[in-house]
């Protein structure tokens, strides 16, 4: 009897606790996490979306200075973009990006696995060497550029110097700048220094994670290290190298830094490349509209690249 | 199994040749920072400084440098504390939550990475000089959360994922909030994390050209990049005190680099391949 009349009571008391025990469970379900999302999609939508968008739409203006003081702009529909295809400089930024680009990725590429495989050996002074490869990711690009630009100066520069004593004349106050093929050589030397670290350190782990049983087996069978390498290791990376691929293409295709601190574009925009050209068409000649139109361009082909990568870690998920 | 002579040659030639390529433009920077400057400008270059100086370390702290130093630890801290405040936040919903677009949320959040800057400057350049932000402090790191928080809440999802949800499941048995366990019992845990995620973000805000290069026409205002970047333009270019501010430029990221690489690249590698 008293039990009865306690839980009875105990019920009415729990009632409101409990009401207010599922509002908080609907709140932290359901308005919490949006809530706690809340400043971030600010930032994406107000700082990222909303300027590609706004970009876009520069694009089919001849937005300029005059807008900038008087908000006054004319629609011109794709008179930008048919500039573009029609300047054979402008075209040309395009073909070079491509270049530039792919070369960049090839040297990474090559240079990474070279020291992943280097790196998976095992020597005396391993681990030193895996902290000291790791060095020129942590340069920041305007300090590498900067360096290098002195290293291949042509007077004092320590690379002419190096080249030439070791019997290449050619080299002796050789000017890496005025050319731009040996300008590009050098600004790639540098985009490779600080990207083949990231690629050696992905594939490493990579290597790391094959299990060692199935290399053993390959080699019981009689097959060389090289053999093991292309017909073992490698085919079990294929995705993880895709994706390193992607990425690097990503990261080559907007170059901005190295080129802009290095060459400036120069000499004669010879070494423009597609994100230099938008920024001196929208900052030095103050032509927003074509300028959108660079970045447009150049958005779509990284997006391109980009749905390759998200197909690619798709794929890994769920093979 | 045993090496051949050969081939331990080869792997020890091929370990100090990447090793040198790796830290030689460093080392070369450190040393022409030191040197006097009769040494610096020689046909065959001087590698062991005669009387080394640390006399444009001086000069360069003493003098408008000085200034961009500041300016670049305001603009990356500042970014830093804004950019992370927000991705812990958010990384702390996108790992316990079972938001409707989730799936979609992440893939936006990871493709943010690849968007260019420059596609995102002219819009950005003509709003911040429309609220008056160009030149100011506020509009550089508003500008650099666009590409701070994408990957700081990415990483900080991952860091959140690898602490068991039990963990603030037994605090609200226990009559926390939420929220409460979150700040109380989560966020401690994931300490390390929300460390290494920091120093991500004020590396990247360090480094970052292009946006203040842009933004910033106030030689006062410059961050060290653009500074640096002025400097290499000039008549008579004096590389040796452009080497001792890019040591100071560099070394910041170095330490910190060195600190949390291997947290930093398990985070990048999970948010790279476990979508």
């Amino acid at each position: 009897m008293i039990e009865a009349k306690n839980t009875g009571q105990r019920r009415r008391l729990l009632r409101p606790a409990r009401r207010q025990r599922r509002g908080r469970m609907y709140f932290e379900s359901r308005v919490l996490p949006w809530l706690l999302l809340l400043p971030a999609l600010v930032v994406i939508f107000g700082l990222i979306l909303y300027p590609v968008v706004r970009t876009l739409w520069l694009s089919f203006t001849d937005a300029g200075l005059a807008s900038l003081v008087s908000g006054q702009m004319d629609f011109v529909g794709l008179r930008n973009y048919a500039d573009i295809f029609s300047d054979p400089e402008l075209r040309m930024t395009f073909v070079r990006t491509a270049l530039f680009g792919f070369a960049c990725v090839a040297g990474t590429m090559a240079l990474g696995l070279s020291a992943a495989l280097l790196l998976n050996q095992k020597f005396r002074g391993r681990v030193v060497l895996g902290v000291l490869v790791l060095l020129p990711w942590a340069v920041p690009a305007v300090a590498a550029s900067i360096v290098w630009k002195w290293m291949f100066d042509d007077q004092y520069g320590i690379i002419n110097w190096a080249l030439s004593s070791v019997g290449l004349s050619m080299f002796k106050g050789f000017p890496w700048f005025n050319d731009w093929l040996p300008a590009f050589v050098a600004v790639g030397i540098v985009v490779v220094w600080q990207s083949f670290p990231f690629v050696a350190l992905m594939l490493l782990a990579g290597f790391q994670a094959i299990p060692q049983e199935v290399l053993e087996a390959a080699k019981s069978d009689g097959a060389g290290a090289f053999q093991r390498l292309r017909h073992v290791t490698l085919p079990m990376l294929k995705p993880l190298v895709l994706v390193l691929i992607v990425i690097s293409t990503i990261w080559d295709f907007k170059i901005f830094d190295q080129i802009y601190v290095m060459t400036g574009g120069g000499p004669a925009h010879s070494t423009e490349v597609i994100s230099v050209a938008t920024w001196r068409e929208a900052f030095t000649q103050l032509d927003f509209g074509m300028g959108s139109a660079l970045a447009i361009l150049l958005f779509v082909v990284l997006a391109l690249v980009t749905i390759i990568y998200i197909r690619l870690i798709r794929e890994e998920e769920l093979g | 199994m045993r090496r051949s002579f050969a081939a331990s040659l080869g792997l020890y030639a091929g370990a100090v040749a990447l090793g040198a390529f790796s830290v030689f433009p460093f080392l070369w920077m450190v040393i022409t920072s030191v040197k006097g400057s009769q040494e610096i400008f020689t046909r065959t270059p001087v590698f062991v400084p005669h009387s080394p100086t640390l006399g444009r370390y001086a000069q360069v702290l003493g003098g408008e440098f000085a200034r961009a130093l500041l300016n670049s630890v305001i603009v990356a801290t500042g970014t830093t504390v804004l950019g992370v405040s927000v991705a812990v936040l958010a990384g702390y919903s996108l790992a316990r939550f079972r938001l409707p677009l989730r799936r979609y949320l992440l893939m936006l959040i990871l493709s943010t990475q690849m968007f260019p800057l420059v596609a995102l400057i002219i819009p950005l350049f003509i709003v911040m000089r429309t609220l008056g932000l160009l030149n100011t402090y506020p509009g550089l790191i508003l500008a650099y959360l666009s590409f701070t928080v994408p990957l700081a809440a990415w990483m900080m999802r991952g860091f959140f994922q690898s602490i068991p949800p039990e963990l603030e499941d037994a605090a609200m048995v226990d009559g926390a909030t939420r929220m409460g366990a979150f700040l109380r019992v989560v966020l401690p845990v994931a300490g390390p994390g929300v460390a290494a995620t920091s120093i991500y973000a004020f590396i990247v805000a360090w480094n970052e050209f292009l946006i203040a290069l842009t933004f910033i026409s106030d030689e006062q205002m410059r961050t060290l990049p653009v500074a640096l970047q002025s400097f290499i333009g000039r008549e008579s270019t004096d590389w040796g005190a452009i080497m001792a501010a890019s040591v100071i430029f560099t070394l910041p990221v170095i330490a910190f680099f060195l600190l949390v690489h291997k947290r930093l690249t398990r985070g990048m590698a999970a948010g790279a391949l476990k979508g």
